[in-house]
């Protein structure tokens, strides 16, 4: 009787053409335009998104510290400008290291690096409430730095606008990934909003790196990322940082490509397991 | 016709440029000291071809200057002949075919003044080098022509061009042209140096930006059109304010394309004079350019477009007055050892763009495949690239206290909020790191790119599943956070 209801239901809907507004639980599109995504620059993750992040959204890369947010990130930044396209990074906490762009093979000419206010206290000096799962039990922080953070937050945000307005990127990624829960929460839901107007019907791929999720738009996809850091070597004198686990969570309502896959990042630097002094020159 | 006027040698060509344009708008330069005028429509005004040269003799030698003037009916012979003949020399074109009177004229000149008035072929764009190469070929050239037997203008006029053609290539055919007084190219006029500028005395003095945008947009538009009526765009933008206190609040804006949008550069201006704002009234406003060749620009309907670089020196300018000078830029890599030595330059992406056409995506990009998202979880991905994983810097290191046993760090606690610390899990190192220490001592408030360190870096994952790069100072002990792998 069920099923009789729901397909009376679905028809319906299907002949006043309402059926793909009111629902999600349609078959996948099969038309896939490529020029519509921006490829991550990973196979695997490619695939699943169906080609990569989708342009004219919004779109968030999540997760915890060392979970391959910022890896992710600038895989996606490299990949854009390896294709000829111009990128934008809005480094909030200014906590790029330019060493790792190169690395993830970014066209560094064709990088807008917006650098925000390295507050030296930003993870730390902040209230301990906007810490993940530290609680209220800490003694509340001093207002100027509480301040400060804010400032630098709505500074990037401006910043993330004016880039935005200009037009012409092919991705503008706000990072986010230091900035407090509460911080974030303090956001005001119609800064996203503005965004996603801003960024609708253009050839812009817009991300944000975050802890947790803060705002997506309908067509855009969350990743939500968690991973492990991968050490080789079984002896002191020979282990090292090997590279990264990453679980990514696909998260998409409208384009159906939720899943699940493990992506394995590795460390860029050639570093010998023994103790070598380096002399500068 | 064309008048020919040579001057003495030391002679000031500005003054002979001077002198011809007394006479006429349409005056060709020639270096060091000859000028060439069209003096058609002149006969009205001063009579006839005759008069005419001896009234701009008359005019150099108001200015000091000895000059010799040839009138003819081509600027090549009129060239040829004033080289060649002392006084005044007019070639009356008769009765007979055009150009013939040239022709004839020319025809007892020697031929060795083909070396002094072809210039290479492509003015003054060709480097020394290719200069020197072509006038040792223009130099062999007559050498062949005397082993010929010719010695004037009139006795290779008398060959027939195509021998010489085939003999001498294209530039022996165009000697062949010259010779009978003919002209290939028409006269270029030398353009007067022209001052891109504007400016406004202001009844009331005016304090503040948005009156300001008023004015510069009232002189900018002009001086834009200017611009755009010689076909400049503008390279360094100048804004001179003269203030009620009497001083001068003066401000230069290297653009970084040549532009001459109205909009985009009063929108630079103020976010200029914003960042920079004079220190009182302003009386008088002048907004000066150094102009440049504009550019040439052919866009695309295949290649995604970029933004124009008037848009980028905008959007620098904006990013630059809310984020601060110097935050915003091109990441730059830099030639040290240092942990984190980075730089910004200068946003400047090229305009033509490499971006992949939608057609290029499609054959490019393999179609995605049916099974997406029915990937078993947590399943391994074959054949796919590894990432390199990135480290977020500090630029202010933690202080971090770091107990160490068997010279390996075991607990790691901050007293930062957020960063708690904990149990080290795993580590790895020591990695010695150290430099510029032959500055040490020499300067105590030696900018970072010249302070020395030496320390030892540790990568340890602590308990809370973070791994972080750490380093002791070797000198004082102290550890810091440096950064976190993520």
């Amino acid at each position: 009787m069920a099923k009789i209801a729901l397909a009376t239901l679905e028809s319906a809907l299907r002949d006043h053409k309402l059926d793909r507004t009111l629902t999600t639980a349609l078959p996948p599109l099969d038309r896939v335009d490529p020029a519509a995504f921006v490829p991550t620059g990973l196979e695997a993750l490619d695939a699943h998104l169906r080609s990569g992040i989708p342009r004219g959204h919004l779109s968030e890369i999540v997760g915890p510290r060392s979970s391959g947010r910022t890896t992710l990130a600038l895989q996606l930044m490299a990949a854009a400008t390896r294709e000829g396209e111009l990128v934008a990074l809005i480094d909030t906490f200014d906590r790029l290291d330019v060493a790792s762009l190169v690395a993830a093979g970014a066209d560094l000419s064709r990088v807008l690096w917006v650098r925000g206010q390295a507050v030296s206290r930003t993870e730390s000096a902040v209230d301990p409430r906007w810490v993940p799962g530290e609680g209220a039990l800490r003694s509340v922080r001093s207002g100027a730095a509480e301040g400060l953070v804010e400032r630098t937050i709505d500074r990037a945000l401006k910043a993330f606008n004016l880039v935005l307005q200009a037009g012409g990127f092919g991705i503008v990624a706000l990072d986010l990934a230091d900035a407090p829960r509460i911080a974030l929460q303090r956001i005001p839901f119609t800064t996203w909003m503005r965004v996603q107007r801003a960024v609708e019907g253009s050839d812009t791929a817009c991300v944000l790196v975050a802890p947790e999720p803060v705002s997506r738009s309908s067509g855009g996809v969350t990743l939500a990322l968690t991973g492990r850091t991968t050490w080789s070597g079984q002896t002191d004198r020979s282990r090292r940082v090997a590279g990264s686990d990453m679980d990514v969570r696909v998260v998409s309502p409208r384009r159906r490509v939720e899943g699940q896959l493990r992506v394995g990042a590795t460390t860029h630097e050639d570093r010998a397991p023994d103790y070598i002094p380096r002399a500068a020159c | 016709m064309f008048a020919a006027v040579y001057a003495a040698e030391g002679s000031n060509v500005g003054v002979l440029v001077d002198v011809g344009r007394a006479f006429s708008p349409r005056v060709e330069e020639h270096l060091p000291r000859e000028v060439v005028l069209d003096v058609d429509g002149l006969t009205r005004l001063f009579g006839d071809a005759r008069t005419i040269a001896a009234e701009i003799r008359r005019a150099a030698a108001d200015r000091t200057l000895r000059v010799r003037v040839a009138i003819a009916g081509s600027r090549v012979a009129a060239r040829l002949l004033v080289r060649h003949r002392a006084g005044l020399t007019i070639i009356d074109p008769g009765d007979g075919p055009a150009g013939q009177a040239d022709a004839e004229a020319v025809a007892q000149v020697p031929i060795e003044l083909l070396l002094e008035i072809m210039p290479p072929p492509d003015g003054t764009t060709l480097s020394a080098g290719r200069v020197r190469t072509y006038q040792k070929e223009s130099q062999e050239r007559v050498r062949t022509l005397r082993r010929w037997g010719l010695r004037t203008m009139g006795e290779l006029a008398a060959l027939p061009p195509d021998d010489v053609a085939a003999r001498l290539g294209a530039a022996g055919a165009h000697w062949w042209h010259v010779a009978r007084g003919e002209d290939h190219e028409p006269l270029v006029p030398t353009v007067a140096d022209e001052r891109f500028e504007q400016s406004l005395d202001l009844e009331w003095p005016i304090e503040g930006l948005e009156p300001l945008s008023f004015v510069l947009g009232r002189l900018i538009e002009p001086l834009s059109a200017h611009l755009e009526r010689r076909d400049r765009g503008v390279a360094v933008l100048h804004l001179l304010l003269r203030l009620v206190n009497k001083t001068v609040h003066e401000q230069s804006l290297q653009l970084p394309t040549p532009m001459r949008d109205p909009k985009a550069l009063r929108t630079i201006a103020l976010l200029a004079l914003e960042s920079n704002p004079p220190a009182a009234g302003i009386d008088r406003v002048t907004v000066t350019a150094d102009p440049t060749p504009a550019r040439v620009l052919q866009h695309s309907l295949l290649t995604r477009p970029v933004p124009m670089p008037e848009e980028i020196a905008t959007l620098m300018a904006r990013l630059n007055a809310l984020m601060g000078e110097g935050r915003c830029g091109a990441p730059a890599v830099v030639d040290s050892w240092r942990p984190g030595a980075s730089a910004v330059a200068l946003f400047a992406p090229e305009t033509t763009t490499r971006a992949a056409t939608p057609v290029q995506c499609l054959i490019a990009r393999p179609p995605p495949p049916q099974h997406a998202g029915k990937r078993v979880p947590g399943a391994p991905v074959p054949g796919g690239r590894s990432p390199a994983m990135a480290l977020r810097r500090f630029r202010f290191p933690i202080p971090a206290r770091v107990t160490v046993e068997q010279g390996k760090p075991v607990r790691v606690a901050t007293d930062r909020r957020g960063m708690t610390g904990g149990r080290v899990e795993k580590s790895a190192g020591p990695w010695r790191t150290s430099g510029q220490w032959w500055e040490d001592g020499k300067t105590s408030q030696a900018p970072s790119a010249v302070t020395p360190w030496d320390r030892d870096e540790w990568d340890v994952t602590l308990s809370d599943g973070a791994t972080y790069r750490m380093f002791s100072e070797r000198g004082t002990r102290a550890w810091f956070v440096d950064g976190l792998f993520d």
